[in-house]
């Protein structure tokens, strides 16, 4: 059960961190003195959302995952675990250190009306979002894999 | 008059200044760090899973590969950060730049990670 409950924050801390990197994109394209202050809300959530999905997904993958992995192995979809969840659990970190920079890119490039730094913070969100969709994505098959692994 | 030229130069020197980094020395140095370190990761990566001392050592350091791995990258992409905004980046950057450097790591980032692991879902 507690297996379960800390896959289940991890990805609902992730997809958080999405939603939130989805709705950074918007209010930066619209970006003005109204809603600078979301902005910078909204950057700092992403970040913090991240980081909390990343260390409660690191703690199940390190504690609980062992045991999953053997199951996938031995079924029918063995590339679940040997290209997924290994792309997976190392792209992580390039998704983790962006939404790391992502609060450092919106405090101090200012102002966001300017059109490159208003491109540098999108471009981060938009890299967020893509890759943060590539691991639901990812996460999916995973599970499936075990499913099928535990038809046998 | 003397006052006007003061001014003037004074204006001229911030201008040249300006010129010479158009970022924020925090912004920059985390996002040159940011490019070093989503390279690094790439490498590291090929490195373990190709060298069976390297994995081993990586295991024995915190008690799994990936721990190890990421604890790593953190520690750089901090040291870094601090260190390349400590001392003066002498190029001329501005976010555009930055911009492209950041996506380029990434990508090539991504596509040695997916690449390494191909063979296995061919397979």
């Amino acid at each position: 059960m507690l297996n379960q409950g800390f896959m289940m924050s991890h990805v609902l801390f992730g997809v958080l961190g999405i939603l939130c990197a989805v709705a950074l994109f918007m209010d930066v394209l619209n970006a003005g003195e109204k809603n600078y202050q979301r902005i910078k809300m909204l950057s700092l959530a992403v970040a913090v959302l991240i980081v909390i999905s990343f260390l409660i997904g690191g703690y199940w993958y390190v504690t609980y995952y062992g045991a999953e992995r053997d199951i996938i192995k031995a079924g029918a979809w063995p590339w679940a675990h040997n290209f997924f969840m290994e792309v997976k659990e190392h792209i992580f970190f390039a998704m983790l250190l962006l939404g790391i920079y992502l609060p450092i890119a919106v405090y101090k490039n200012t102002p966001l009306t300017n059109k490159k730094n208003k491109n540098l913070v999108l471009a981060i969100c938009a890299m967020i979002i893509l890759l943060g969709l590539f691991m639901e994505g990812a996460g999916g098959i995973i599970s499936k894999g075990v499913t099928i692994g535990l038809r046998g | 008059m003397k006052k006007t030229n003061i001014k003037k130069n004074k204006n001229i020197q911030t201008a040249v200044i300006k010129n010479k980094t158009n970022m924020d020395k925090y912004l920059l140095g985390f996002g040159l760090s940011l490019v070093v370190t989503n390279l690094l990761n790439a490498v590291i990566l090929v490195v373990k899973e190709v060298s069976s001392p390297v994995m081993n050592v990586m295991k024995a350091a915190l008690g799994h590969h990936w721990t190890t791995h990421g604890v790593f990258l953190l520690f750089v992409f901090v040291i870094l950060g601090v260190v390349f905004s400590i001392n003066e980046v002498g190029e001329k950057w501005d976010s555009l730049k930055m911009m492209y450097y950041i996506i380029g790591s990434v990508i090539i980032s991504v596509v040695i990670i997916t690449v390494f692991f191909l063979p296995y879902l061919i397979a």
